[in-house]
């Protein structure tokens, strides 16, 4: 067997006198797509906040392809290449849609003095491949987003926003995509356009890696190779959807029966 | 030291400390309902004075001598209306920004500070030079070595301290104690419970600012002269008191008071430094606790939710 | 799309037009009517529509018209040259660009909030008046040295800002400048509460403060002077921070003050950023200060109060957070009119106050609201 993408170990976050994750193991192959369900409160952005570097570890480790990225600040876990998009849209709402997108190449742009402020040519020709790239981008998602490359993200719907969002964590081809809950304030059709427009792209991309946290079955079962459900912020139970959505535990736990 | 210099240095200490945990108390209330700082409470405090000094000067000039009537005309007329004038600012400057950048209510009421200063400076009769404060309490003293305890002060830090312990009552015994502290803990779930959210918010703007008026008041008393820019130092300090106790908490707030005040009496008597320095050094002991404890030292609220 | 250069030079040269009247006038029904005639202008500019197409045309030709605008500043000075007190207002206004600036740098782009502008402003001055009387340093250097002190005195404030939040990060900056303000006073070597003597500029041998005379008859104010390095200095600091904020730098600037969250899930070194911001800002700050001071001739602790903090804050909200062309207007309205209308004279705090008190109730934006990132010096959209 090769080496996960993603692989984590025993992770304990405690907020106060709350486990927030509990001991959770769990590793994800490159190129997978994983669905990551549980409760409200089972610790699933707990666990991406963890990745990211967002809160603090009690325990545990976290590897990405080898490397170690326990306890790194975020900015450091986003040079390792993973890059996430937020369950609160956390868009730039008052810069352009540009902007967003550069935000998510900030690790690749040259910030140095001297082309940003002296050599203007320079910059102004690296602006101007950024912009075909970002055009090209969001063309994947949406034919009439690239029109509005320059214009403020708050003057975009709902569903342009989550779009955005989503460019502007794959803008840079990260080696992991974390998706927190995409389909929050949308309506199920939009939700179904979306995931259209990412399988799309994960089409295009073979070897993204995707963990998405979702509330909506239909978008686990349409995406997800795998999928995890946590419970109090340990696994409860690991495979395919319709295995997972078949267990009783699961069902009892989560989607509501007894 | 002298026991008896030691003992003086404490007693004046503390009783800056009174005033300072007055002006501070205001700013963590202030902070607890709306996660604000209303920068004007220090002018608040000053205008609290001037309005006080100006019925002390009616009423002596209308032909009233009885000092315990006219203190107390002064105390109420004072006190009733800076109630009014927080309640106001609260209404009229912080609520509509609720919504706005946090530092855009810092930024209003920073200058509404500066209206009220500039207001008194230039509309009170010379308003731009000291006023001298009247003396009415007792003017005897005790002495006891090298301590001399006057009793007009001991008078104003007994009554700062009660008025400490009355917020403290009216926050944990009284309905309206609960509904402040409900609204500072969770705005919606409060107003979900039925507790008015606006008239809460009022009525703590009213509270810490008639706290300001008695501030105000006990500090023209203290040093028989006031004048129309003592705010901003005030301000400032009880700011700093504030935050140094960690925003939100009251008990946080009586001790940065308290604090404030060591830092200054340590930095007059005890330091090797000439004692104008005191400000400088308390300062710059503010700046460097904030660089090891940024959320002050009762710390309440947690990180931001990601 | 190409956009005509006229409409913002027309607007341009009207507006100075106007500003020199300002400065020239000298009865109070000429200031009047100035301001007048400017408000009804503005109404005639939003009547018709011609604010966004003067904004694109200024925009699409942004290096022309700053050039034409230090050619008008250069004509208006020329104008105003027999008149000091017209050229020290102007001077004046453009040192108060400066420190503007490098404020909404700092306040308006990175988020890093700075109540002590007056304390690094204070710095810069007295480093002047320390370094032009103590050492042999050429003055040009003198005024570098200004903004580096004050950048130096102020990295003292990194590990506390970058610790604290909000109104946290607002109270260190106040308790310092309150600290540095009391030092002063209390500070003998410093000359204490009389301040210090700052001698005049002397470049290549020309000394500043010496009248330039022409012949016989005619004497130019030495203020002529004061007002091309004012002019030198103001350009500089302008471009610089204009292309700044049109750069990778700014937008990183941007992220940090909107989403420290968002902004370091990106890899944005937000400590880095922000330790950028507050420096340079300090910097450009303590440059106008002692600019400033060299133009003066004294600097004294009274002029770096804490209430002098908020007037620079003021000039920045008014213009706009984070707008460069907005501190134009808002350094004209702060620091001229109190000048020039005496009936304000005294008033001039109170009314600063209210006006800003109004602007962030009816139009938190500003005078002249920062427009959206443009990167382009001619790239296509």
């Amino acid at each position: 067997m090769t080496t996960p993408l993603l692989d984590a170990r025993g992770l304990v976050v405690r907020f106060g006198g709350v486990t927030a994750l509990d001991g959770l193991d769990l590793s994800v192959a490159a190129g997978e797509t994983v669905g990551l369900i549980g409760p409200n409160g089972s610790g699933k952005t707990t666990f991406f906040n963890a990745l990211t570097g967002f809160v603090r570890l009690a325990a545990g480790r976290a590897q990405l392809a080898g490397s170690d990225i326990t306890g790194l600040e975020p900015r450091r876990i986003a040079a390792h290449g993973i890059a996430r998009t937020f369950q609160r849209l956390r868009l730039l709402l008052e810069l352009s849609v540009f902007d967003n997108l550069m935000l998510g190449q900030h690790l690749v742009l040259d910030h140095g003095p001297w082309s940003n402020l002296f050599v203007r040519r320079r910059f102004t020709a690296e602006v101007r491949r950024q912009a075909e790239a970002a055009r090209a981008l969001l063309a994947a998602f949406s034919p009439g987003l690239p029109a509005r490359l320059f214009e403020p993200a708050r003057a975009l719907t709902m569903i342009d926003r989550r779009r955005v969002e989503i460019c502007r964590a794959l803008i840079r081809d990260p080696a992991l995509l974390l998706l927190d809950e995409p389909s929050a304030g949308m309506t199920p059709d939009e939700t179904a356009e979306l995931m259209t427009d990412l399988l799309a792209v994960k089409a295009q991309r073979p070897a993204l890696t995707v963990v998405i946290i979702e509330h909506d079955m239909a978008v686990i079962e349409r995406v997800s190779d795998r999928c995890v459900v946590l419970d109090y912020g340990r696994k409860l139970a690991e495979g395919p959807y319709a295995a997972v959505a078949a267990d009783p535990v699961v069902r009892r736990a989560y989607l509501g029966e007894d | 030291m002298d026991p008896g210099l030691l003992a003086q240095h404490v007693f004046n200490g503390l009783m800056l400390g009174v005033i300072y945990a007055l002006v501070a108390v205001g700013f963590t209330l202030f902070f607890g309902v709306l996660d604000v700082i209303k920068f004007s409470h220090g002018d608040v405090v000053m205008l609290g004075a001037f309005t006080a000094l100006a019925v002390s000067v009616g009423l002596t000039g209308g032909g009233v001598t009885s000092s315990p009537l006219v203190l107390a005309a002064m105390l109420v007329a004072a006190i009733a209306s800076m109630a009014l004038v927080g309640a106001l600012l609260a209404r009229l400057l912080v609520l509509p920004l609720r919504r706005a950048p946090a530092i855009n209510v810092l930024l209003i009421t920073l200058m509404a500070g500066t209206v009220i200063r500039e207001g008194v400076r230039l509309f009170y009769p010379q308003g731009s030079n000291p006023k001298p404060f009247p003396r009415l309490l007792p003017g005897g003293s005790s002495e006891l070595g090298a301590f001399t305890l006057r009793h007009d002060s001991a008078i104003l830090f007994a009554v700062g301290v009660l008025a400490i312990v009355g917020v403290h009552l009216v926050l944990t015994r009284t309905r309206l104690g609960l509904a402040i502290r409900a609204v500072a803990q969770d705005p919606e779930t409060a107003s979900a419970m039925g507790i008015p959210f606006t008239a809460t918010v009022l009525a703590t703007f009213a509270i810490g600012s008639a706290l300001a008026a008695l501030a105000g008041v006990v500090n023209g008393l203290y040093y028989s002269e006031i004048s129309f820019n003592l705010g901003l130092l005030l301000g400032a300090i009880g700011f700093s008191a504030a935050v140094i106790g960690g925003l939100g908490n009251v008990y946080g707030a009586i001790l940065g008071g308290f604090l404030f005040a060591a830092l200054q009496t340590i930095g007059a008597v005890a330091l090797p430094f000439a004692s104008a320095y005191k400000d400088v050094f308390a300062f710059a002991v503010v700046i460097v606790v904030m660089a090891i404890r940024p959320a002050g030292l009762l710390a309440e609220r947690s990180a931001e939710r990601v | 799309m190409t956009s005509s250069v006229w409409p913002a030079l027309a607007a341009l040269v009207v507006s100075a037009v106007g500003v020199l009247a300002l400065l020239l006038a000298e009865k109070q029904w000429a200031v009047i009517a100035i301001i007048i005639a400017a408000g009804a202008a503005m109404f005639l500019a939003r009547r018709f529509d011609w604010n966004e197409r003067i904004r694109r045309s200024g925009a699409a030709n942004s290096r022309k018209v700053f050039l034409a605008a230090m050619v008008l500043v250069v004509g208006a000075a020329f104008v105003m040259r027999e008149h000091n007190f017209a050229l020290l207002m102007l001077c004046t206004v453009m040192l108060m660009m400066v420190a503007g600036l490098g404020l909404t740098l700092q306040f308006g782009q990175a988020g890093v909030v700075n109540f002590a502008g007056a304390a690094f402003f204070g710095i810069g001055a007295y480093a002047a008046a320390v370094f032009a009387t103590k050492t042999a340093l050429p003055h040009l250097l003198v005024i570098l040295a200004g903004g580096f002190f004050a950048a130096l005195i102020g990295s003292v404030l990194v590990l506390p800002l970058l610790r604290t939040r909000g109104h946290y990060t607002a109270l260190i900056t106040i308790a310092f400048g309150i600290l540095f303000k009391t030092f002063l006073e209390v500070n003998d070597a410093l000359g204490g509460p009389q301040g210090l003597k700052v001698p005049g500029f002397v470049l290549f041998g020309h000394a500043f403060n010496d009248p330039i005379e022409i012949d016989e008859e005619t004497e130019w104010s030495f203020y002529l002077a004061y007002a091309g390095l004012s002019l030198l200095l103001v350009a500089a600091a302008y471009a610089f921070v204009r292309r700044l904020e049109r750069s990778w730098i700014g937008l990183a600037f941007d992220a940090v003050r909107i989403d420290e969250t968002a902004a370091s899930a990106f890899g944005v070194n937000v400590a880095a950023w922000k330790i950028a911001a507050f420096s340079i800002g300090n910097f450009l700050i303590g440059v106008a200060g002692a600019a400033y001071a060299m133009m003066t001739g004294f600097v004294a602790p009274t002029s770096f109060t804490f209430g002098d903090s908020l007037i620079l804050v003021s000039i920045v909200i008014l213009g706009g957070l984070g707008s460069a062309l907005g501190l134009i207007p808002a350094a004209l309205v702060v620091v001229v009119l109190p000048e020039k209308l005496q009936a304000i004279q005294e008033y001039r705090f109170l009314l600063f106050a209210l006006l800003v008190i109004v602007i962030l109730l009816v139009r938190p934006g500003g005078l002249l609201p920062r427009a959206l990132r443009d990167y382009r010096v001619g790239a296509p959209r």
